[in-house]
């Protein structure tokens, strides 16, 4: 299944060098990351040296090398969310997780990344996860809801999972009430 | 056939082949002007900005790199005005502080009038002059390193860090880099980095003589192309 | 949507979508907007539709999803149509007194208008409310009009007339001469004479030519590009067909940055419908002229949105800058002469052509003409995207249109022009939005973010991070930039810590003045503004971290402490339960007390508590 998604992706853009940052974007959304034998693949089929993919996916942000964490907590770190405090939502969820923007949890639950905006600069501070925006946000209430995604994960199990998938915006109606 | 062009560096009047750069036509001529990422016969990328130049246009002069310039007819450079000067000597300044442990570094800093560093030491072991990744690159083509990362990660990798599979092994990356060149005395401690400055008397022939090069034994740290010419004939 | 093979025909469509637009007499505009989606817009929009389907009026009222209205603080936002009725902070519950009530009967919903902050009273309509009255909406106003999936739409306003104007009517020579005239400057922060850009590419030898639109809009705090593009992509499109048209060039990109999928989606869709209808492509229109858009994604790199990088990335390459000796009208994308412009100066080419460019340089100053779009947003009551004209005083924007300051602390400086700009302080607010006159203040307006900042924000803070985003943003290439930044980080972060020296500020004056000369781009070349323009402006700030190892504005952690008041302090406990750091202690219905020691000063406390008992100092 891996390589039949590559391989369409790779359809149609043979010895095309300059198409190198589509085909990882592509990839990166098929796969949520950049595998290292897509890179041997893509340096293969579009004509481009393997250090020269390498290097282009590891300058863009877009790109990750590494998977990422189911959810994926973003925070907005803009000028207008940094004059409300943004700063301080990224120290309490660098804290209450664990782990560095960019690094995964253990239980491959969370994944912490700081943008430099989002361009919702009226609602900030911003959190978002997985492509859901939680407005006005403060410390306490990022706790609130990393904890209430932990209670979830951990009370219903896989069951919980399958749900989630279709209704991404329960959670983040808990989290900031109106 | 070889075009020329007529330029203007520090008042001399030169006839420099079209497609050179202000910093070959100088060295060439013996005006030593201090680079780093500079090698003769790689491609110039202006990375560490040691080459810095006014270029002096309807009474307004701009600083730019001279190694990215091309020369073009009528071209007016200065290249050490005390503008020049003073900036290029933060520039030694900031990579000495970055990697003490180097002579050609060292060196450079010296010849850019470095008395004292205002910053604390660090010891890096790379300065990003990319002259090994450009070697690999066009010399035998093998791509087997490469700039990996952005701005402070910004380091040099073998791809996926394997070097077994495109290495050449020509060992020119290894020649190149300036942090292969250890100061005179040995490796300085961690928390005992100095500004080592030992090759200072020789700054004092090259700046009384600005014009011709001095053949300073500085050019030896970063392999000045001048020095390894003269080299060659002596 | 049928082919459109000549100008004739597109007159014809014109006429035909007026008269459609006739025959319903009611029309409800809900924006859908990236800011108003984020307060959940598209609930309502759901909500809006149920409730026309069941109360049997979708055949007689027109929905139409706009892009943004700029009010995004209110946001979601609603305007209907006849009356000018604007509602705020609409939620999905609404819906149906909103379909039976004001659709049907006309009647007015008071909770839903807007409240004057001042004032307190309700207002109506858009044009009463002072927030739009203090602006010159000539590019924001349109968003309204149209749906920006649907080119009938922008044909039906008057979409397109610029440029069957230029087939019709006037030469290379005299669009170039028209964009001159107007005074048009590029808007995405270099401000650099566009007219004059568009006329040495015409100049430039060479057959292949390229037209680029920058929409990789990085400076956080600002999305005037994001709403632009997300509600009106095809005025833009039109603008770069006129350009395209100017210069000789057949093929334009519109490079989006990777974080506006939005924006994306609707470059994306209006690109394809205007090739279905022949306004992209062979023969545009029955002439001779070709011309196709494509649309590229930016891969998150803040340096991407400077010219020659921007051009990197679209050669799949990394967005590292090249050395400008030659400039890239001459020598730019695949080494072609290529003319490269910000999404709002694409935008306000069609009406230059149109009304002329004497029509557009009636607004502005001398050396500023037109309007700008600012992204006004920081510490003050009414934040959003506003339209003024050049010229007008910071003050007016930020007291009159911003409505002055929250939660009653003063004003202290205002950011403008991202992290290539400077702060301004508050004695400079009777400066105008114009270029020269900020540049010479030590600032920019640069793509237009203004953030205002109150006493609560520490001014040295705020240089480090803008330091701190440009060490992250940097490509890395060159030493001045790359080192240069890293240790004007470090001194900063000294200063912040405490162990700041006067002798560390003239070392950063002489290391931001180099990093200014000698970095090899345009990020490298600002990346010093922030610093040397608090320094210039707030240089009591610098000298307190300094000298009194405190911090005024309770902001740098190292200099601060967090405390309880016992006066205001009720005892409730919810501070002792919230902090993570089992910092607090106390009994219950007594003043709880901090331990020094043990805090780490997140914050949590501070959210938490009811009664403002927390202090930082």
């Amino acid at each position: 299944m891996k390589s039949l998604q590559l391989e369409s992706i790779l359809k149609g853009r043979n010895s095309q060098p300059h198409q190198l940052i589509e085909v990882l974007q592509d990839v990166q959304e098929s796969y949520g990351y950049i595998p290292e034998e897509a890179m041997r693949e893509i340096s293969k089929i579009l004509g481009v040296p393997l250090i020269e993919v390498y290097r282009v996916a590891s300058f863009y942000k877009a790109f990750k090398l590494k998977p990422t964490g189911k959810y994926v907590i973003t925070i907005c770190n803009g000028t207008a969310c940094h004059v409300r405090g943004s700063q301080l939502l990224l120290d309490q969820a660098v804290s209450q997780l664990g782990i560095k923007p960019g690094e995964v949890t253990d239980d491959g639950l969370f994944s912490i990344e700081h943008v430099n905006c989002l361009g919702a600069c009226a609602l900030g501070p911003i959190a978002s996860e997985n492509g859901s925006f939680l407005h006005h946000m403060t410390p306490a209430r990022l706790r609130k809801f990393i904890e209430s995604i932990r209670h979830k994960e951990k009370e219903e199990g896989e069951h919980a999972k399958a749900s989630y998938e279709g209704r991404p915006g329960d959670y983040a109606a808990a989290a900031s009430p109106r | 056939m070889l075009h020329y062009v007529t330029v203007n560096i520090d008042g001399a009047i030169i006839k420099a082949p079209k497609g050179s750069s202000v910093l070959e036509v100088a060295i060439e001529y013996g005006i030593c002007i201090p680079h780093l990422c500079h090698v003769p016969g790689l491609s110039d990328i202006g990375a560490c900005r040691l080459c810095i130049v006014e270029r002096v246009t309807n009474g307004r002069s701009q600083v730019t790199t001279s190694c990215t310039l091309k020369v073009q007819e009528g071209m007016v450079i200065r290249t050490n005005t005390d503008r020049i000067k003073r900036l290029r000597h933060n520039i030694a300044e900031l990579l000495v502080a970055e990697a003490p442990n180097s002579r050609a570094i060292q060196d450079i800093a010296v010849r850019c009038g470095v008395k004292k560093v205002r910053y604390p030491f660090r010891n890096s072991n790379c300065v990003l002059c990319g002259r090994c990744v450009r070697a690999c690159a066009e010399i035998w083509h093998a791509n087997a390193l490469g700039f990996v990362g952005r701005g402070k990660n910004r380091h040099v990798e073998r791809p996926l860090n394997m070097r077994e599979e495109f290495c050449k092994q020509c060992d020119y990356c290894i020649q190149l880099c300036p942090m292969t060149i250890p100061p005179c005395d040995g490796p300085m401690k961690p928390g005992e980095e100095y500004l080592c400055g030992k090759c200072e008397s020789q700054l004092m022939i090259t700046e009384e003589v600005p014009d011709s090069c001095a053949w300073c034994r500085l050019g030896e740290g970063f392999n000045c192309g001048r020095y390894a010419g003269l080299k060659a004939v002596r | 949507m049928q082919k459109l093979a000549t100008r004739e025909d597109l007159e014809t469509t014109r006429r035909q979508l007026l008269l459609d637009r006739k025959k319903t007499d009611k029309t409800i505009i809900i924006c859908g907007g990236t800011g108003c989606k984020a307060s959940r817009s598209q609930d309502v929009i759901d909500a809006i539709n149920q409730e026309l389907l069941m109360q049997e009026m979708d055949a007689t009222v027109n929905l139409r999803v706009t892009g943004c209205h700029g009010f995004c603080e209110q946001g979601p936002i609603m305007v209907i149509e006849p009356g000018n009725i604007f509602y705020c902070h609409v939620t999905p519950d609404d819906a149906h007194d909103i379909v039976s009530r004001t659709l049907r009967d006309g009647e007015i919903i008071e909770k839903l208008l807007y409240t004057d902050p001042v004032t307190g009273e309700k207002i109506r309509t858009e044009s009463e409310i002072p927030f739009y009255t203090a602006q010159d909406r000539q590019l924001l106003s349109r968003n309204r009009e149209i749906n920006p999936c649907s080119i009938d739409d922008y044909i039906a306003v008057g979409g397109y007339m610029a440029l069957v104007k230029v087939i019709d009517s006037l030469s290379p020579e005299e669009i170039i001469h028209e964009i001159k005239v107007s005074g048009l400057r590029g808007r995405g922060g270099g401000g650099f004479p566009t007219g004059r850009k568009w006329a040495e590419c015409y100049e430039a030898p060479g057959d292949e030519k390229y037209v680029i639109c920058n929409a990789d809009e990085g400076d956080p705090g600002a999305y005037m590009d994001r709403c632009v593009l997300e509600g009106n992509p095809y005025l833009v499109i039109e603008g770069m067909t006129i350009g395209a048209y100017a210069v000789g060039a057949k093929k334009g990109y519109i490079y989006v940055r990777n974080e506006y999928p939005l924006a994306v989606k609707h470059a994306r869709l209006a690109v394809q419908q205007a090739r279905k209808t022949g306004l992209l492509g062979e023969d545009i229109l029955g002439s001779s002229f070709s011309f196709d858009v494509e649309v590229a994604r930016g891969g998150g790199a803040f340096v991407c949105g400077e010219s020659t990088a921007l051009m990197a990335s679209l050669e799949g390459k990394v967005g590292e800058p090249r050395p400008k000796d030659v400039h890239t009208v001459v020598d730019g994308l695949w080494h072609k002469p290529t003319i490269l412009n910000n999404v709002e100066t694409w935008a306000n080419v069609p009406a230059i052509i149109l009304n002329g460019a004497d029509s557009f340089a009636s607004k502005g100053t001398k050396g500023s003409k037109g309007t700008k779009i600012l992204a006004l947003t920081g510490r003050i009551k009414n934040t959003g995207l506003v339209e003024v004209a050049m010229g007008t005083p910071i003050r007016t924007v930020v007291f009159d249109i911003g409505g002055g300051a929250i939660n009653g602390k003063a004003i202290k400086a205002v950011q403008t022009g991202g992290p290539s700009g400077g702060c301004l302080p508050v004695d400079k607010f009777d400066l105008p939005v114009d270029f020269d006159v900020l540049y010479e203040a030590g600032s920019m307006v640069g793509s237009g973010g203004m953030v205002v900042m109150d006493e609560s924000s520490c001014m040295v803070d705020v240089a480090k991070y803008f330091l701190t985003f440009l060490q992250d943003e940097s490509c890395g290439m060159c030493v001045p930039c790359r080192l240069g930044i890293d240790r004007m980080l470090e001194i900063i972060t000294d200063i912040t810590e405490g162990r700041g020296t006067m002798e560390q500020i003239d070392l950063l004056e002489d290391l931001a003045d180099t990093v200014t000369q000698t970095s090899l781009c345009g990020l490298g070349k600002t990346a010093a503004n922030p610093v040397l323009s608090t320094l210039r402006y707030f240089r009591e700030e610098y000298e307190t971290h300094i000298n009194d190892k405190k911090c005024p504005a309770g902001v740098c952690k190292a200099l601060i402490e967090y405390s309880i008041d016992p006066e205001k302090c009720t005892g409730c406990g919810r501070c002792k339960q919230a902090c993570i750091h089992d910092a607090i202690s106390g009994e219950k219905k007594e003043p709880h007390v901090i331990s020094p020691e043990l805090c780490q000063k997140c914050g949590i406390c501070l959210s938490e508590c009811k009664h403002e008992a927390i202090q930082v100092k």
